[in-house]
């Protein structure tokens, strides 16, 4: 096993013994899985490089140096050759793609092996193991037994040449092995991944290298953040081409982005067809069905025979994104019923349309929220959903892959909600922001102790009111409580609001305020116990004080539950409204009242008691 | 009538997007350490630093204009680029020098977070643990973005220092003369200080920030032309801020023999402007500077770092797909608002000692973009002008002499 940082710099040496140079690169040929080592290249005195064929002169190579077959003065220059790379200058320490793992990733290290007197190129070592070695092999092999010592190995990362994709140098040229998998062939959503992790300048190289219709299946691919500063980056003349070929309603989606200047100009070098498509669905809402649909709709009238029909498909419908369903409609444009493309199939071609239509159609108002829309369309296991103006007149379809993607992105919304995590995924993110999210509270009883501690040692409020002091921070100490009974409260809000859909069924504040206080009691009065015996046992106060303390504890409780459960109930009002407030800052203000109302009321019960 | 008013708007809005990278990450620049570094140099010494900005206002402009054309030409980030022509040891080393640099940089924004909440009477032990909360939040959620132009917008009140500045009545004659009269004080304290003010104005990480700004926009060499006036100007008019500061500071302090020991004592530069409410309007700027440069600084650590070693980074990915990124960033946060919870400290003090961290750092990550920005291979034509690399590498031999006396006289305990 070698490894090219090992080998760099190593000495040359030649037949008779003498040191000729140092090696600074290897060259290898590109065609195969494993490329073989083709030359090596050497500084010889006075830094001059030199090019060697591998296989004519080099007689052996181990860990300390390369021996050479023939002396100096036998020795034939060569240079490089087209479908060669240098290893050095064109992989190590550069950005390259695993089109396996989909990830950009920079080469710590070069693997090599020798096998039949043949030095192959194993892969680009990626991960942590090929830094510490790089940086000093002590470290790789301390670090190894760091890991044994806990029973785990240090993996090494390699990628194999042919699942590398280099960003610097242009490949096009090289003839590469066909098991060789370049980024531009990957599928549009995995070179959608990988452009993610790209900066601009390299992103704009990976897109000279796709086609217009690759490039427009990789752009819908793209999260929403980057399409538009994709298609910004682009020529104008080749962005308005790429925008022509994508569905109506994604080009929609992405021109809506794009400031009014750019947009309009590539409206405008569109074909007018497509243009005005792409104009009508602008003026739609975000998030409703007219947001998502597209115009491209298969539409027949009544009195057409399915010859006829499938006859107008081949010729005029044949690019629309969905043929699976056919509409019928009036000569006003208004939905009067479908027809799926299996009823077509199974009739005689000279049946009548209107002997197959189905009139009970479901549709979506344009208006309407697009959840609603992808609920409909799963629930009715639709491919299509209609979508028609007040008039009953068809304005477009929803397609099952816009559905899904609504579907998808609302459910990361609400395990958002649920979590407090924005924009986090995996399951290994969620739990970890589930236990952030989960012992916020420690945080705020961190912040509160240490209030509670700094009013105490300033020492002059303390000495005119040394009971109240006591009482702060036996109410400080104690706070976990009201913490966690706000935290119950707003949880069981947030509960409600993934599980109700917007402007649903949900039981009155009222109820709600008289379910939580029966919960809410019963946390008071183990407050109070615990209170009472917490002041009685540190000698904080005896008798009557103790008591009243315990009673402000439970009061406290009570009323952290109810401000809880009244600021639930505004953000179950607010998310009616469509604005969704995080639940981190629910509990939080809920946890804020509880802390003040609780620290306030010790502290003014002390100052009573103290004061007369 | 509508329609002039609409293409005002128009106007206003074309303007303020030129307002691009390099002025954010100049006047980023103007930060906790930077507010500090100049008072206490205006208060201390008088006008006599005043010379040294003006030396220096030229290094600060090309060394960020450096920043920004290498981003353009190549599309990368410095940290990219000194792996990519370096390789993996000398990478680590520019990798630590950042990470103390800027580690040094965010203690002191969190120490301005306190000084500035203890003018209201709010004790450190509770406003940086909230603050550190508060800012990990902001990069955690991603809602920094949003909140970076108000929190700009804010620290912004620092240009008060300008009519301040005048409210003081200064003898402009004094000033002007000051600006072009080099006067050296032979002592630790001043050449610390001098230190301090290199490293502050001309901050290892905005180099960094600037030419990561410059790739994540976008910008190509064409584009570049223009681009390039928007970071030099952001350079100049950063340091006409910092110079008002030495002159008020200057005029008002100085002579009543104030040092600036808290502060309170610093907010009290502004009273020729706002009276009484002096240090409401300092801490109000204070914060928000301190708060912006809290987030910004460790963020810029993390990105170059996991730029240079080929990790994930992000603020979009997990902790799973990114850790090293996240970690990072969260290390330094928590790690720099821990420091200054340790009893007894003297935040000023300690706001000045980062800012000579970082000028010491300063000139050896200079190095580096000296030998990328100088190399043929990979700027092309686009290599430095002789004018640059003289005064650039006037620059790095000036601050490493500083460095070397000042060591050498707290080893011989001069001074």
């Amino acid at each position: 096993m070698f490894y090219l940082t090992r080998m760099l710099g190593k000495p040359v040496v030649d037949a008779a013994g003498e040191t000729i140079g140092r090696i600074s690169d290897i060259a290898v040929a590109t065609g195969e899985v494993f490329p073989r080592v083709t030359s090596l290249a050497f500084l010889g005195p006075g830094k001059t490089p030199f090019m060697l064929s591998w296989r004519k002169y080099v007689e052996s190579i181990d860990d300390e140096k390369v021996v050479l077959n023939a002396t100096k003065d036998a020795l034939r220059f060569s240079y490089l050759q087209p479908d060669e790379i240098l290893l050095a200058r064109d992989l190590l320490n550069k950005q390259i793609v695993d089109t396996q793992g989909m990830k950009v990733v920079r080469v710590n290290d070069l693997k090599l092996s020798e096998s039949r007197n043949q030095l192959r190129l194993l892969g680009a070592e990626v991960g942590i193991r090929g830094i510490l070695r790089g940086l000093h092999p002590a470290l790789e092999t301390f670090a190894e037994r760091v890991a044994r010592l806990f029973g785990k190995t240090l993996p090494e990362n390699i990628i194999a040449w042919n699942y590398m994709d280099l960003l610097e140098r242009d490949l096009s040229q090289v003839k590469l092995s066909v098991t060789h998998k370049r980024l531009h062939e990957l599928h549009p959503a995995d070179i959608a991944d990988v452009l993610e992790q790209l900066t601009p300048a390299q992103r704009a190289k990976v897109f000279e290298h796709l086609d217009n219709a690759q490039a427009a299946e990789t752009i819908s691919e793209l999260e929403d953040a980057f399409q538009a500063e994709v298609i910004g980056d682009l020529g104008t003349q080749r962005a308005s081409d790429i925008l022509e070929i994508m569905d109506p309603d994604d080009a929609a989606d992405i021109i809506g982005d794009l400031p009014y200047d750019k947009a309009e100009a590539l409206l405008r070098l569109m074909g007018v067809n497509e243009a005005r498509a792409i104009r009508s669905l602008l003026g739609y809402r975000e998030k409703t069905a007219g947001g998502i649909m597209t115009p491209e709709v298969t539409c027949v009238t009544e009195d057409m025979t399915v010859g006829e029909v499938i006859e107008h498909i081949r010729k005029e419908a044949s690019e629309n994104e969905s043929l699976y369903y056919i509409y019928v409609v009036d000569a006003d444009g208004r939905l009067e019923g479908v027809v799926s493309l299996r009823d077509l199939v199974l009739s005689e071609p000279d049946t009548k349309v209107a002997d197959i239509v189905t009139r009970d159609v479901i549709t979506a108002d344009v208006d309407d929220d697009q959840e609603t829309v992808a609920e409909t369309m799963s629930k009715y296991d639709l491919l299509a959903l209609p979508v028609v103006d007040e008039t009953g007149k068809l304005l477009g379809i929803v397609t099952v892959d816009d559905a899904l993607e609504v579907l998808e992105e609302e459910s990361a919304e609400d395990l958002e909600l649920a979590t407090g995590a924005s924009r986090e995924h995996g399951p290994l993110a969620t739990a970890w922001w589930l236990i952030v999210r989960r012992n916020a509270w420690v945080a705020l009883w961190a912040v509160a102790l240490l209030a509670a501690a700094a009013v105490a040692r300033s020492g002059e409020a303390c000495s005119r009111l040394p009971a109240a002091c006591d009482f702060l921070v036996a109410a400080a100490v104690l706070l976990p409580i009201v913490l966690r009974a706000a935290d119950e409260v707003s949880s069981r809000t947030i509960t409600e609001l993934i599980d109700t859909t917007p402007g649903g069924e949900r039981p009155s504040f009222a109820r709600r305020l008289i379910r939580e206080s029966g919960i809410g009691a019963a946390v008071a009065l183990t407050a109070a116990a615990v209170a009472f015996l917490w002041v009685e046992a540190g000698g904080t106060a005896t008798g009557a004080p103790a008591a009243l303390f315990a009673l402000v504890s439970a009061l406290a409780v009570l009323v952290t539950v109810f401000a809880g459960s009244a600021l639930g109930e505004a953000a179950l009002r607010a998310s009616d409204a469509g604005k969704t407030p995080p639940s981190a800052l629910l509990s939080f203000a809920a946890m804020l009242v509880g802390s003040v109302a609780y620290l306030g009321l010790a502290y003014a019960l002390g100052a009573w008691i103290e004061l007369g | 009538m509508a329609r002039t008013e609409a293409k005002k708007r128009v106007g206003l809005l074309a303007v303020l997007s030129v307002i691009g990278p390099g002025i954010i990450a100049a006047s980023a620049g103007n930060d906790s350490g930077g507010i500090s570094t100049y008072s206490v140099a205006g208060a201390r010494y008088g006008y006599a630093m005043l010379w040294m900005m003006l030396a220096m206002t030229p290094s600060f402009a090309i060394v960020q204009e450096m920043a920004g054309r290498m981003g353009a030409v190549t599309g990368k980030g410095f940290a990219a680029l000194i792996r990519e022509r370096f390789g993996l040891r000398p990478t680590f080393v520019a990798m630590m020098l950042l990470l103390t640099s800027n580690a040094a940089t965010t203690v002191a924004e969190f120490a301005g977070i306190a000084a500035a909440m203890e003018l209201f009477g709010v004790s450190r032990l509770v406003s940086v643990p909230v603050a550190a909360l508060a800012v990990w939040m902001l990069v955690t959620r991603g809602s920094y973005r949003r909140v970076e132009k108000v929190l700009l917008a804010l620290s912004s009140v620092f240009v008060a220092y300008i009519v301040a500045a005048f409210l003081a009545r200064p003898d402009w004659g004094v000033v002007a003369t000051s600006f072009v009269t080099p006067r050296i004080v032979p002592t630790q304290a001043f050449l610390a200080l001098a230190i301090g003010l290199t490293g502050t104005t001309i901050a290892p990480w905005m180099q960094f920030l600037v030419q990561s700004n410059i790739v994540d926009k976008g910008i190509s060499v064409k584009e570049w032309a223009l681009a390039r006036w928007d970071v030099i100007v952001g350079a100049l008019s950063a340091n006409v801020v910092a110079c008002f500061i030495i002159i008020t500071t200057g005029t008002v302090l100085h002579p009543a023999g104030i040092r600036i020991e808290d502060a309170g004592e610093a907010a009290r530069a502004l009273a020729p402007l706002a009276g009484q409410h002096a240090e409401l309007l300092f801490s109000v700027g204070l914060l928000s500077a301190s708060v912006l440069s809290a987030a910004v600084l460790p963020l810029t650590a993390s990105y170059a770092i996991c730029e240079a070693f080929g990790w994930e980074a992000g603020l979009d990915r997990s902790w799973s797909e990114a850790p090293a990124f996240n970690g990072l960033y969260t290390f330094v946060i928590f790690a720099a608002a821990a420091y200054i919870l340790v009893p007894g400290l003297d935040l000023i003090a300690i706001m000045l000692v980062s800012q000579v961290v970082n000028g010491m750092m300063l000139p050896f990550l200079l190095i580096f973009m000296m030998v990328i920005v100088n190399d043929r291979r990979i700027m092309g034509r686009h290599v430095n002008s002789p004018l640059n690399n003289a005064l650039a590498w006037t620059t790095i031999v000036v601050v490493i002499t500083l460095t070397v006396v000042l060591l050498g006289m707290t080893a011989a305990g001069i001074g």
